[in-house]
């Protein structure tokens, strides 16, 4: 059976197998166990989300997925191609952290660079750099240099390069670090949709609301190990509770529920209250529509 | 089951097409992307408005062009091109060391270096692309380098004549051969063919100090090292004739001592071979077979130092 095939027999986008980097540290004779035997596996067509503290392993897990770092126990596959294979390349979209592309170069003219490297060339070129300028909502700044983007729009213009060969896995470090809310949202929204296309995402973030809210799969990693991984749902539900939410409830009716409750054995009311939204999704609702905060 | 015709594809309208299914093949070597990351640096240089540097280069000219010396016009000739070319030949040399060593150490700490190499781009064709775009900025400087020097030199040539021939025509002792004579001189230190030599002399060197520059920054930690190392050894690389005399017909010296030079004299390459171009501008005959082989040496120096910077690179990790 192929290793790297999953049981439906479908081959893994990633496939991380008992993977073990170890760095030296000078001439010292130290060493630091970045990531310690770790594997995992992102399906074809899932966001799968990688998370984890600052120095807990995630960035040096992407450079071997990558190809930028060589593993020093174990291995990783892209597609079924071990990710030094150059051929792994054409199949992968990435965006770094902070990412600091040419800054002499405009964002139309750093997507056709980013596209003849993948061998890209003539109309199709063309076309592919006004579609993609047009799904990061950045035509109007397509001739500005990336010298004059904010943060959000760098950011946008990083994910349109990760993009601009049609990669089928696209990897994302941090795409949020340091980015409004709004130029946030956009990303996360922008992320769902590449999964309705059917790309496969694999992020990195410490921002755990983010993954939660775009994720499939989730792996938590902490000083090199994988803790735990499974579906979102499965890690954040809580199996002995259930919540109710209720509309236009009265207070008869709230008192009856409390009522019945009181009288099952075995049964107790943990929390009552109103929900809330997030201060992110307050922020956003004030900032992109006008509304009025007060209730 | 139903006879009903099947509904329309539901697939929405996709800003992006489906991802291809398989593995798609990328060539072992690839001019294309080569071409692009030289064409990148290019850019990259104009835009970091390095051309600037051509106005001081026109500002010495300009100076050395209008210095009255108390000497004879031949003379006075060898002295602007000396200037000149050997102005030239440093501005040639600074630059191709500056500037290759700025690209590599700065597309590393800007991570631009990751967004690249995660594209199917292999390390050599990122190297050559770095270096071409490099050789391509010093060849156009250098050529408009030329440019600005022959437009000096030709005039102050033109002008020496003219006044040689109206002083010695009006002095009426001289015959015309006397005169054509004089005029010859003139212009055998003025603008020649030949100075285009000494132009190409120029970029051999510094070809071979940009593959030297290259192969420092692949393991240097930042753009100043690699500039300061590099400078070392272009002057080291001054000194191997007077090493070899010194150090090695010197009987008295360790055998430590010969081992050392000897290895430096393998690793540094020997850059007073380009110093041939010194005669040219001075006027004396263009060996043409020599001019050959210093080509030679110029392409297997280059095929070394990116040799030895693949093997640093291919499994550097970022």
């Amino acid at each position: 059976m192929n290793p790297e095939a999953n049981t439906a027999g479908e081959v893994s986008a990633v496939e991380v197998s008992h993977l073990t980097k170890v760095f030296s540290l000078g001439l010292k004779r130290e060493y630091v166990v970045a990531v310690d035997n770790l594997s995992f596996h992102v399906k074809a067509g899932e966001v799968y989300g990688l998370i984890g503290p600052n120095g807990s392993g995630k960035s040096t897990t992407m450079k071997v997925v990558l190809g930028l770092m060589a593993p020093s126990k174990g291995s990783a596959k892209v597609f079924g191609l071990d990710s030094g294979d150059i051929r792994a390349r054409n199949e992968i979209g990435f965006l770094p952290e902070n990412p600091y592309f040419y800054k002499h170069l405009s964002g139309a003219e750093t997507l056709r660079f980013y596209g003849k490297l993948c061998g890209m060339k003539g109309r199709d070129l063309e076309r592919r750099v006004d579609e993609l300028l047009k799904l990061v909502d950045l035509e109007g700044a397509a001739t500005r240099r990336l010298g004059g983007y904010s943060k959000g729009m760098l950011q946008r213009i990083g994910l349109a390069q990760a993009l601009v060969q049609n990669p089928r896995l696209v990897i994302l470090d941090e795409p949020t670090a340091g980015v409004d809310p709004i130029g946030s949202r956009q990303i996360r929204d922008l992320i769902m949709r590449l999964r309705d296309e059917g790309y496969t995402v694999f992020l990195c973030s410490h921002l755990l609301e983010q993954v939660q809210e775009v994720c499939d799969r989730v792996g938590i990693l902490f000083r090199g190990r994988m803790r735990r991984e499974g579906a979102l749902e499965e890690l954040i539900s809580v199996d002995s509770q259930t919540s109710i939410t209720l509309e236009g409830a009265s207070p008869e009716l709230l008192g009856k529920i409390r009522e019945l409750v009181q009288r099952d054995e075995g049964t107790s009311l943990v929390a009552e209250g109103h929900p809330r939204t997030s201060l992110e999704h307050l922020f956003v609702r004030i900032a992109e529509r006008g509304e009025d905060p007060q209730p | 089951m139903s006879d009903e015709a099947p509904p329309p594809n539901p697939e929405p309208d996709r800003a992006t097409p489906a991802p291809a299914p398989g593995a798609r093949p990328v060539p072992l070597f690839s001019f294309g992307r080569v071409a692009t990351i030289a064409s990148g640096t290019v850019t990259q240089l104009v835009r970091m408005k390095t051309f600037y540097f051509l106005l001081a280069f026109a500002a010495v000219v300009v100076a050395a062009g209008n210095f009255n010396l108390p000497a004879t016009p031949a003379k006075e000739l060898s002295m602007i091109k000396k200037v000149s070319f050997g102005t030239m030949d440093i501005f040639a040399w600074l630059f191709a060391i500056v500037a290759t060593a700025l690209l590599i150490p700065r597309d590393q700490e800007d991570r631009t270096l990751y967004t690249i190499l995660s594209k199917p781009v292999r390390r050599i064709e990122y190297l050559l692309g770095k270096l071409g775009g490099v050789l391509v900025v010093v060849g156009v400087s250098l050529l408009a380098m030329y440019a600005i020097c022959a437009v000096m030199i030709g005039a102050r040539e033109a002008l020496f004549v003219a006044a040689e021939v109206e002083a010695m025509t009006a002095d009426g002792r001289y015959s015309d051969a006397e005169i054509a004579e004089q005029v010859g001189l003139i212009r055998q230190q003025g603008l020649r063919a030949e100075l285009g030599i000494a132009v190409l002399a120029s970029f051999f060197k510094a070809a071979v100090v940009a593959a030297v520059t290259i192969f420092l920054s692949t393991f240097a930690s930042s753009s100043l090292f690699t500039i300061i190392v590099s400078i070392l050894v272009f002057l080291i690389g001054h000194a191997h004739s007077m090493a070899t005399s010194f150090w090695l017909h010197e009987t008295n010296n360790s055998v430590f001592v010969q081992m050392l030079v000897k290895l430096i004299k393998i690793l540094i390459p020997d850059f007073q071979l380009f110093s041939f171009s010194e005669g040219i501008v001075q006027g004396e005959p263009v060996v043409y077979a020599l001019v050959w082989q210093m080509g030679a040496v110029t392409g297997a120096y280059l095929l070394v130092f990116l040799l030895l910077s693949l093997l640093v690179f291919v499994d550097k990790e970022f």
